[in-house]
This record gives C-alpha cells, sequence and structure tokens, in this order.
C-alpha cells in the first residue's frame, strides 16, 4: 500500500519549457503537487548516541503514510552533545499529519510508547518559535498528557518559560517538555525515477535519498527514503481510495492504456519528500535531482518525473526543470 | 528611541513615601512637568513628586543600561524611605541608585527592576514575573506572600547578592529565587513549587513544611531537617538542565556544572513529600 498523493501520469499537462536532458537522463517537464500539513520536530536525547536513535527508529517506525500510519514521519538528523537542552547526545525527529489534532494524537502515542520506553531517553519540542520559517501552528501536549505515568510521583518545573516534567521510571527519570509547538507544514514532495532495471533504480534512488538527508528540515518517510507502491487515485473495486498507477508499472507496457513507460524502462521507483516549508522541499528535490541525475543515462538513469493532480488539489507545485535549472551535467 | 527618566532624591520628606505609581513606562508618556505634579501617597500624608525629586529627561539614554527596555526610570539616591519600587510593574526598566524600602516589585509581573543597594521587607512579595536583582541585601518575606495570602512568588526571577532575611520564598509557587549570600530562618518554609538557590549559610526551620519544589544549597548545611529523606538518584537529566538555565545567574549559581551531581534529599515528608534539596557542595 502507499499514499493518496499519486503519481498521476495523464495529469501533468501544463504548460512546461522543451525537452531537458542532464547526463542523458531526460527530467520531464512536469511537476510534483503537494499539500498542507502539520508539523513538528521533537529533539530526542539520551546517554549515548545509539540509544537516541533507538528511541528514534521506534518513534517514526510505521509513518510512512498518514493513509494507513496516522503520520508520517523520520529522523532528521543526529545532534552533537553540544547541541541539545541537556547537553547529551540526541536525535531529531520530524512528524507531518494532515491535522493539528491527529499530529497531536501521534505525538502522545508514539512518545509514550517508543520515547517514554526507552532507556535513559528525554524528550524536548524542537521548533524554535523566533527562528522557525515555517509558520506557527499550535502547541502539542508532550509531557502534559504522559505526566499521568508518573502515578503523582511526578514533578513538574518551569526552567525560564519552558515547564518540564520528570517521572519516575526504573531507570532514573524520563525528562520531557510539557508541549511541542507545531508549525503548518509542505507534505508530498516526490520525485519519480524511471530506470532500464531494479539496479539502476536503486542506485539513483539510494543517491537521491542521500543527498537529501544532508539538508534540514526534510524528511523521506518511505523504507529507506523510497516507495515502489506509487498509487493513483480511485480503484476499479468499491471502497479503496487508491490503488497502484498503473502508468508507472513495467510490466502493464502494453496492458495500461494509461502506460507511461517505453518500452526501455524496467523499474521505477518514488521519493516522497515532507519539509517544514515549500522551500525545504524544493531544496531536497533539487538535491534528489541533481544526485540522480549525476548518475546519468550511462547508469541507467533514463527519466525523472513527478506526480501530481493537474494542479488542482495541492497548493504547492514543485516544477522539475526549474528545480534543475542551477544543476550541473551536460545539457541536451 | 530608548528614553530614559531621572529622579534624583533632592530633599528627603522625613516620612515613608508610596513610589507604587513611579513605573518607566506610565512616566514615559508624561511630560517632566506632568511628573513633578504628581501626588504620591506617604501613610496618612501625601507628597508631591516636584518637592522631593529632581525630575530630568534624557531621550538619547545610554542603552547600555537598559539594552532590551524601550524606557528606563532611574531613582537616584534613593532611600529606605522610598517604598513600594517597581510595584505591579508590567514592563520597562527600571533602575535605582541607592536603596529602597519594603514592597519593591510588590505583585511586579514583567519588566527588569535592578536596585543597586539594598531593599526592605516583601522584596518581590507575591511576583509574577520579570526580574529583579538587589546587589545588597534585602529584607524579611523577599518573594514570599502577604500575610493571609495563599501564594508567594509565581513567576520571574529574584537575584539577591547579598543576605536575605528570615521567610524567604514563604508560600512561593513558581518562578526562580537566588540569594548569593546567607538567608533567615524559615527559607522556602511552606514552599508550594519553585526554585530557590541559596550561596550561604541558612537560618533554623528552612524547608519547613516544603509540599514540592526546589532548594538548591551551595554549601552543606549544618543539619537536615528531620522529616527528609535520602532523595536517591536518576536525576542527571534534570540537574543539567538546571544547571544551563543557572548559566547566566549570579555566582556560584552560574559555576555549577552538570558533571558533579549534588546530592538530593526529599520531603517534607510532613506534608506532600514532593519537595528536593539538592546539596551541591
Amino acid at each position: 500500500m502507499s499514499r493518496e498523493r499519486l503519481s498521476k501520469g495523464e495529469a501533468h499537462t501544463m504548460s512546461e519549457p522543451a525537452t531537458l536532458q542532464i547526463n542523458g537522463t531526460t527530467i520531464d517537464a512536469t511537476f510534483a503537487e503537494a499539500f498542507p500539513m502539520k508539523a513538528t520536530r521533537l529533539v530526542i536525547t539520551a546517554h549515548t548516541p545509539a540509544w537516541a536513535m533507538n528511541a528514534a527508529n521506534s518513534l517514526t517506525g510505521f509513518a510512512t503514510s498518514v493513509i494507513g500510519c496516522g503520520c508520517e514521519a523520520g529522523v532528521e538528523r543526529m545532534l552533537p552533545a553540544g547541541q541539545t537542552p541537556d547537553g547529551r547526545p540526541g536525535v531529531t525527529v520530524l512528524l507531518f499529519a494532515v491535522s493539528s489534532k491527529e499530529l497531536a494524537k501521534q505525538i502522545e502515542r508514539r512518545v509514550g510508547q517508543c520515547v517514554l520506553t526507552c532507556p535513559t531517553t528525554a524528550v524536548y519540542g524542537g521548533i524554535d518559535a523566533e527562528t522557525s520559517r515555517a509558520p506557527l501552528s499550535d502547541r502539542a501536549s508532550l509531557g502534559s498528557g504522559l505526566r499521568f505515568f508518573g502515578d503523582g510521583w511526578q514533578i513538574s518545573k518551569m526552567l525560564g518559560d519552558t515547564r518540564y516534567w520528570r517521572v519516575p521510571v526504573m531507570d532514573g527519570e524520563f525528562v520531557c517538555e510539557d508541549t511541542a509547538l507545531t508549525v503548518k507544514a509542505v507534505g508530498g514532495g516526490n520525485l519519480i525515477l524511471l530506470a532500464r532495471d531494479i539496479d539502476a533504480a536503486l542506485a539513483a534512488a539510494e543517491a537521491a535519498v542521500a543527498a537529501m538527508r544532508r539538508l534540514p528540515n526534510v524528511i523521506m518517510p518511505f523504507p529507506g527514503g523510497v516507495v515502489r507502491s506509487g498509487s493513483k487515485v480511485g480503484s476499479k473495486y468499491k471502497g479503496a481510495s487508491a490503488s497502484t498507477n498503473d502508468a508507472f508499472c513495467p510490466t502493464l507496457t502494453g496492458l495500461s492504456a494509461h502506460s507511461e513507460l517505453s518500452a526501455e524502462v524496467g523499474s521505477v521507483l518514488e521519493i516522497v519528500i515532507d519539509g517544514l516549508t515549500d522551500t525545504d522541499v524544493g531544496a531536497a528535490m533539487t538535491a534528489g535531482i541533481g544526485a540522480a541525475a549525476g548518475l546519468g543515462r550511462a547508469a541507467g538513469l533514463l527519466r525523472i518525473s513527478a506526480g501530481n493532480y493537474g494542479g488542482k488539489l495541492g497548493p504547492y507545485h514543485f516544477h522539475l526543470h526549474s528545480l534543475a535549472a542551477g544543476l550541473d551535467g551536460s545539457r541536451a | 528611541m530608548s528614553q530614559r527618566t531621572t529622579l534624583r532624591v533632592k530633599t528627603p520628606p522625613g516620612f515613608r513615601v508610596d513610589a507604587s505609581s513611579l513605573l518607566p513606562m506610565p512616566l514615559a508618556a508624561m511630560s517632566v512637568a506632568d511628573i513633578e505634579r504628581m501626588v504620591l501617597p506617604a501613610g496618612n500624608d501625601r507628597c508631591i513628586v516636584g518637592d522631593i525629586f529632581h525630575v530630568s529627561r534624557n531621550e538619547a539614554a545610554d542603552v547600555s543600561e537598559a539594552p532590551h527596555a524601550g524606557a528606563t526610570l532611574v531613582f537616584e539616591n534613593a532611600e529606605p524611605w522610598l517604598d513600594r519600587v517597581g510595584a505591579r510593574m508590567t514592563d520597562g526598566h527600571l533602575v535605582v541608585h541607592g536603596s529602597t524600602g519594603d514592597y519593591s516589585g510588590f505583585q511586579m509581573a514583567g519588566g527588569m527592576l535592578h536596585i543597586e543597594g539594598d531593599a526592605g521587607h516583601f522584596t518581590a512579595c507575591e511576583m509574577r514575573g520579570g526580574r529583579l536583582t538587589v546587589t545588597g541585601h534585602s529584607g524579611d518575606f523577599a518573594a514570599g506572600a502577604l500575610a493571609g495570602d495563599m501564594e508567594g512568588m509565581t513567576g520571574g526571577t529574584l537575584t539577591i547578592h547579598g543576605n536575605a532575611g528570615a521567610r524567604l520564598a514563604d508560600r512561593m509557587r513558581r518562578g526562580l529565587v537566588l540569594v548569593g549570600g546567607n538567608a533567615g530562618d524559615f527559607a522556602a518554609s511552606r514552599l508550594v513549587a519553585g526554585t530557590i538557590g541559596i550561596g550561604g549559610q541558612l537560618g533554623a526551620h528552612y524547608a519547613y513544611g516544603m509540599r514540592r519544589g526546589t532548594l538548591l544549597l551551595a554549601q552543606r548545611p549544618a543539619h537536615l531537617p528531620p522529616t527528609f529523606t535520602e532523595g536517591g538518584r536518576g536525576f542527571d537529566v534534570f540537574w543539567a538542565l538546571l544547571v544551563r538555565s543557572l548559566a547566566i545567574e549570579i555566582a556560584p549559581f552560574s559555576q555549577w556544572r552538570t558533571a558533579s551531581l549534588p546530592t538530593r534529599h526529599a520531603g517534607d515528608l510532613a506534608v506532600d513529600g514532593r519537595g528536593e534539596i539538592l546539596v551541591v557542595s
């Protein structure tokens, strides 16, 4: 299964400049269409980087798509000890949901089950109201709900303007901030990589994801950052809101009337990007295009495309030619 | 542009004066002549500002003295007959050169009050926010509650470089109180919550009836209250957060390090028992 924000091949009909190729890889004259979401950043610290990452991996597990997981989440980056609120090594994670209510629910559940339970961890809000470029939304409960686990032994502590909760647990105290600031964010940026075979598709996708992960404020929520089951809206079956994107399935090249694939395309993979701002998503897509196209046609990457709904549903449009305008590589 | 209004004492009135209406922001909106005509309560009597103070205005103020304030009010040659300085202050910057009387920063909710001298009793009493600094000593009931009131200080930061009198932070509920010197009897008594740091020695009956909150002691006390128990371990993350938050405050609190974990005692078991005394030495 995959997400409902689709790669819908027949929809990208808006006017675009002439054909663009970088290192022999065709950049389609199309755009990715993205949507408003609510998001937050959490800072998880622990006694060692490994335990912070254990908690982060657990918290961001089963969070590939809002359709079936409630939220989309991923590890943003590791933090050295000097950059965390308590001076211990940490990890930042980003969570995205379709509404403030759902985001708050997911934060409380996931922190309660995955961070509170993990040895030595503490968790703090990671959105700075003064420096955030994303519009601020509201505050989601963090420790204010989890404190009840303390069964009356929990301690509230105000340090400056921030309230923390100290909940006694078996390895000491679980410390967490009372609330986490949330922002209005952007979800659903995407790239579709069309390759000669699965080896080439994987190599291009892995290179693109690696380049994107070097950037702040974005996550690629699917396994390894990559999704193979791109979907389209609707289905022949009643009750199914989404189904396989037959336009990009190589086994349906001669069968589907909507197929977008030429005979030489043997494998297609998609990368979905959620970011705190549209600028962040655009920067990540540019980095992804650059890394993938850097391998070029010689490595088997034939085309780079994107999914959209014809521009009618999402307010954020990321045109591939514009994103790729400043990239290096031989042009055609 | 930053504006500075200066009230320099020229004639001590011979009685106590209520200065609660002399606040930075309201005075910034008034002309010097209007300020001089202000009437101040003085017990059962009244007095005129112009009779006591020489009032001056400086539009191009020294911003280094009030880097975050649009309006600054300065008392020069202040003496302990000046009560309620900065009472119910909400914003601006108030500087006192000299000593103040009682109720300095009473129910103060914001802004900065800097007293370069001693302060009387009830300093920061029922303070709600902002920052109050006393470079000298303060009297009794600092950060406490008025008689009969349920809550003392509920927010902000009170820093006393010297000694504090008795009943420091009585019934305090929230905020930070730091005393560089000694504290009198019943320090942190009936504490509901909040953080209190004491750099010197303590008087008798400290932490009496302490329900919650944190009492930080830079020196090991002669004895611990009998209703406190060993508080265990495992609070190193909280300690790290606390130490980092104190880094901008006065010594010795700013010099504490996360690596040196204090000894923790929990109590007062006669009441809620969720308070803590952290002995850093």
